[in-house]
């Protein structure tokens, strides 16, 4: 008979603080190089707030390297980016045009800020017509430095490499409701239907028939909630009064109320239609989160700890949370058998965890600090500067 | 007279790309939702480019009727729009409803259950029909072109022309029988049908609202 597998139950020791100091220099001269362009260093602004993202980013990676967790640390650097995003877009806003709010002459010249969520409404119109169909420009003009090509080349090269990691390291806006949610210290509101996790599908099949339909990007025309805290149509007309409406209700309903009552990113479970157009890049990738069904003892752990109801029964039973994982690692973290890994696909599950986790965290943590980093510098020298002026 | 019939034809073939988008956000959830295999789906398809035909020569008689080479008033025109998108959105949010969670009053209802029960070939024909009356560019054009026609049976002629020409562009969507094979697509395309519903409800109230409104 064979011995019974004792499961190991307690969490790994930290790494040593040398050790750990010399995983994070790749990521030190990374950041070195990244905050040497990402803002204007000839004022003082620029330089201190380069110098604080670059303090910031690598003590978090040192942090995630020594404590082997990644989702707390990865958490402090996506709310800050949630919280400074739009003080940064909003001033740089005022600064261009006075006012958060675009009349419809400035979008037909061509003035609208690109912004990711766009890119799956592009694709149908582009390919049978060969038509931009966003009211922004290709390239980078002076009044509108947000354009088209740059962050459909930055999100292209992302997305190839860590796929459906984007909405947990680059996206911009899940940070502001993934800070709300760090906000209870319980849920009140659990258990909400799984069958609504299909709903961010049919928006994005929705949003890509219409647009294709309209030529227009009905998402951000009619339904996106950070229009609210960022850009929308400036109100001429029973339709923009409505559009405005709608993008409040969404911001308040799903981006405050629901991530406050249920400690879930409920915009991206129960509405973003990119987030499931970015599920489909993570067949792509060669990094997932699988379940190591030998240690398992169904204890749900991970399945509390999901922020966006992707690991369900079904899911834990198969081994994995499937093609919607964001990457995030509140399961790994939270499971305290160790049955939650990192992996690398193609080698053995539970094989080297550890090693799969940092082949993950260099080009995830690399991205976050050129994309998220860059936006949380450039918010950060526009807070500074009247101080250091 | 080889020209007369190669006009409305290649009009039809030359748009038929805008037909297929314009109707996607309609005809794909539907027959997605329906998750039946290739046959199946072409007997939707067919059903539903039976009704897309009815809606076309109804339009050809109206358009050759009043004459539509003129001008219709702008309110007129907005008051049809907002009232064929609003019919859309209600046929789309009635099917987008699984038969058995369908309020009692309706479901005992004979004729709304067999117009609204997928196998029937009542939802697709009224789908089509509604879709067929859209005003959208390339069917307006053939509006205008049908109603210089001397004759009503030209004017239909023109249409039914002009709808062979948009035919092979609808081929592409009997590839959503693959999609049956995912068994979360119903509930995702009932999901979408209903959202696509809301999304015609609003433009046809804003645009009835504003045609009720500035005349």
């Amino acid at each position: 008979m064979a011995d019974p597998v004792v499961l190991e139950t307690t969490r790994p020791a930290p790494r040593s603080i040398g050790r750990s100091a010399l995983l994070t220099l790749p990521l030190l001269l990374w950041a070195l190089l990244m905050f040497s362009h990402a803002v204007d260093l000839r004022e003082n602004a620029g330089r201190a707030a380069a110098l604080l993202t670059c303090a910031f980013m690598v003590a978090l990676f040192f942090l995630m390297v020594r404590t082997r967790r990644t989702y707390r640390w990865r958490r402090v650097f996506f709310v800050a980016l949630g919280v400074l995003f739009p003080i940064g877009f909003i001033a740089q806003l005022y600064a261009l045009r006075g006012s958060m709010s675009i009349p419809v002459e400035r979008m037909l010249s061509g003035d609208t800020p690109f912004c990711f969520l766009a890119i799956p409404m592009l694709i149908v119109p582009a390919a049978l017509t060969r038509t931009v169909i966003f009211p922004g420009s290709i390239l980078p003009t002076a009044s509108n430095p947000h354009s088209v090509a740059t962050m459909i080349a930055v999100w292209f090269a992302a997305t190839l490499v860590l796929g459906k990691a984007w909405c947990a390291f680059g996206c911009f806006f899940g940070g502001i409701e993934e800070g709300f949610a760090a906000l209870p210290r319980k849920a009140k509101l659990r258990d909400l239907p799984p069958r609504l996790r299909w709903v961010p599908w049919s928006v994005l099949a929705a949003v890509v028939l219409l647009s294709a339909a309209t030529f227009e990007p009905t998402y951000c025309m009619w339904l996106c909630p950070f229009k609210a805290v960022t850009e929308f149509p400036e109100v001429r007309s029973a339709q923009t009064a409505i559009q405005f409406a709608i993008f409040g209700m969404l911001f308040g309903g799903l981006v405050v109320v629901m991530p406050l009552l249920t400690r879930l990113r409920t915009q991206c479970t129960l509405l973003c239609p990119f987030g499931a157009f970015q599920s489909l890049f993570n067949k792509l990738t060669v990094f997932d989160v699988r379940i190591d069904r030998s240690r398992c003892t169904d204890c749900v752990a991970c399945r509390r700890a999901c922020p966006t109801l992707v690991l369900d029964e079904a899911a834990v039973t198969a081994g994995g949370p499937g093609i919607s994982c964001m990457k995030c690692g509140a399961c790994v973290d939270s499971c305290t058998k160790q049955a939650a890994v990192w992996h690398v696909k193609g080698t053995p599950i539970a094989a080297r965890p550890e090693t799969a986790r940092l082949l993950f965290l260099y080009p995830a943590w690399s991205f976050a600090t050129l994309f998220g980093g860059s936006i949380i510098a450039g918010s950060l020298a526009q807070l500074l500067r009247p101080l250091l002026h | 007279m080889l020209g007369n019939l190669a006009e409305p034809a290649l009009l039809g073939f030359s748009s038929g790309l805008v037909c297929l988008a314009a109707c996607g956000p309609v005809v794909l959830p539907w027959l997605a939702a329906a998750g039946e295999g290739g046959r199946g789906t072409a007997r939707l398809l067919a059903q539903f480019l039976g009704g897309r035909l009815v809606g076309y020569l109804g339009f050809a008689s109206l358009a050759w009727a009043i004459g539509l080479a003129l001008p219709l008033p702008a309110r007129t025109n907005a008051f049809a729009y907002g009232l064929v998108h609003i019919a859309l959105a209600i046929a789309l949010l009635v099917f987008a409803v699984p038969a058995r969670r369908r309020p009692e009053p309706c479901a005992r209802l004979s004729i709304f259950r067999r117009a609204t029960t997928r196998s029937g070939f009542l939802a697709p024909v009224l789908l089509g029909f509604l879709t067929g009356l859209n005003l959208c560019p390339p069917f307006v054009a053939a509006g205008v072109r049908a109603a210089e026609r001397h004759s009503l049976p030209g004017a239909l002629a023109f249409f039914l022309l002009f709808f062979a020409g948009t035919l092979v562009w609808f081929l592409p969507y009997l590839g959503s029988a693959l999609l049956r094979r995912l068994p979360a697509v119903p509930t995702v395309a009932r999901y979408t049908a209903a959202l696509v519903a809301v999304y015609y409800l609003l433009l046809g109230g804003l645009t009835l609202g504003g045609a009720w409104l500035h005349g």
